[in-house]
């Protein structure tokens, strides 16, 4: 049961980023802050939290299909999202490990996950030259928002998920 | 000691295909491969479904707003009803004249003759970074690479890739030198010729568009209009893309820039209409998509 429905969540996250940026009001989302959504990102840290156990590695293989889907249909370059996924939801599968997950580890991982996440974008884009931006204006006007944005998208879907998930979680293994 | 050397040759293994996949997309690749148009139209199609009661929802919030507006623009529109009613006639014994003179000589297609494919958003990419958006149309419905993307307020950008439902679109303000436009500036009123000028990328900070070369002779003023010329082969002419705002010399002194605001709205774009030229269009030589040749 979750293992379809876990992949069809980040889907219909995926899909919703793109249509986001359509009709929400545009007031809001072209101002000069650029507001990036990591919705799918966002869910997949919840499951290597709650849904991975330690010798289970499926939110790393979500990572890097998932940002593998970003990367084909909303940006040119291939390759981007999914290495950046991949290697953040590596590291936080490997953090949660020592950290005892209560609500305010959970927010602060994630708060750590989405700007590493966000920030290896802009070194990657940066290198190759999509981006032109420097440094402190990217902190400013795109790190920051971003990553407050997402948080709270994180803390809004935190109570719906967590308890599902540690219950999906027991179930792994069995048949 | 096991464990670590695993972890090591993974991350080197995923550092070689991110810079191996970077790499192969980084350079114009043309046309899609089966696979990525595919996945394409997979995720067009889920976009599809899940965007139709939210953008249901989002028309019916702003036919209700509109509402209250309704009778204040009866009252102007009617009046200029009758205004429009002498144009529409002048137009019509125009168009007539402008036909038969054609056919006198022999020429029926002209540059600016287009075939429109009206489209739908159905998202646009979540990086801001990527200025693209993909709309519900592709290739079976006719529409090639390059062709331009208009609303009913002027151009917005051209087609990047088709897959075979569906394509993404390139926004203006993603221009940059190799998506050149051959463009003209309209002078009012006057018997003049038009200015030249190439369309030459996107001021991000300014929200402006770069009109470059113009020869130094022109006399552009700022409040004209710049349209589309048509003559870089592939698209139409006398599509409008915006008004001067700003003109200055440029860092030689041989010629002028002019910034140019898109008479579009970049930003809150729902329908769009891909232009298809008639006349013949021009491929060009080295596959780049460029519309003026370099």
């Amino acid at each position: 049961m979750s293992r379809v429905l876990l992949p069809l969540l980040i889907l219909i996250l995926v899909v919703m980023q793109g249509m986001a940026m359509n009709l929400l009001p545009p007031a809001l989302i072209y101002s000069d802050l650029l507001f990036t959504p990591h919705w799918a990102l966002v869910l997949i840290v919840l499951i290597s939290m709650f849904y991975d156990r330690d010798d289970t590695y499926y939110s790393v293989l979500y990572g890097v299909i998932f940002g593998f889907l970003i990367d084909m249909i909303y940006t040119d370059i291939l390759g981007v999202y999914m290495f950046t996924y991949g290697i953040v939801i590596y590291i936080i599968h490997g953090l949660k490990k020592m950290l005892h997950a209560n609500f305010i580890v959970a927010v602060l991982l994630g708060a750590l996950a989405l700007i590493l996440a966000d920030f290896c974008l802009y070194m990657m884009y940066y290198t190759v030259q999509i981006v032109d931006v420097q440094l402190q204006e990217y902190v400013l006007i795109r790190l920051l928002p971003t990553t407050i944005a997402n948080i709270i998208f994180f803390i809004v879907l935190y109570p719906f998920v967590k308890e599902r998930m540690e219950m999906w979680s027991e179930q792994i293994g069995q048949p | 000691m096991i464990f670590r050397k695993k972890r090591l040759i993974m991350i080197l293994i995923s550092l070689i295909i991110l810079v191996a996949l970077v790499g192969l997309s980084l350079g114009d690749r043309g046309e899609k491969t089966m696979p990525e148009k595919f996945l394409h139209d997979t995720v067009g199609w889920t976009q599809n479904i899940f965007g139709k009661p939210v953008r249901f929802v989002n028309g019916a919030v702003d036919h209700f707003q509109e509402l209250y507006d309704v009778h204040e623009q009866n009252q102007v529109l009617k009046s200029r009803l009758t205004e429009n009613r002498n144009l529409l006639a002048e137009n019509q014994r125009l168009k007539e004249r402008n036909q038969e003179l054609r056919s006198v000589i022999d020429k029926a297609e002209t540059r600016s003759d287009y075939e429109p494919i009206h489209a739908t958003v159905i998202a646009r990419s979540s990086e801001r970074w990527f200025q693209q958006m993909t709309i519900n149309q592709g290739e079976s419905d006719g529409i090639e690479q390059n062709m331009a993307v208009i609303t009913g307020e002027g151009m917005v950008g051209k087609i990047q890739s088709v897959s075979e439902f569906h394509s993404t679109v390139k926004l203006l303000s993603g221009f940059d030198r190799s998506n050149r436009i051959s463009s003209w500036v309209v002078k009012e009123g006057e018997d003049t010729e038009n200015g030249f000028g190439l369309i030459e990328g996107f001021d991000e900070e300014s929200e402006r568009l770069l009109l470059k070369e113009i020869p130094f002779e022109d006399e552009v003023k700022k409040g004209e209009t710049v349209i589309s010329s048509g003559l870089g082969g592939v698209f139409p002419e006398e599509l409008e893309i915006g008004v001067i705002d700003e003109v200055e010399n440029d860092e030689y002194g041989l010629t002028q820039i002019a910034y140019v605001k898109p008479s579009a709205n970049l930003y809150n774009i729902n329908h769009v209409i891909v232009v298809n030229r008639s006349m013949e269009t021009v491929e060009s030589e080295n596959g780049e998509s460029e519309e003026e040749g370099s």
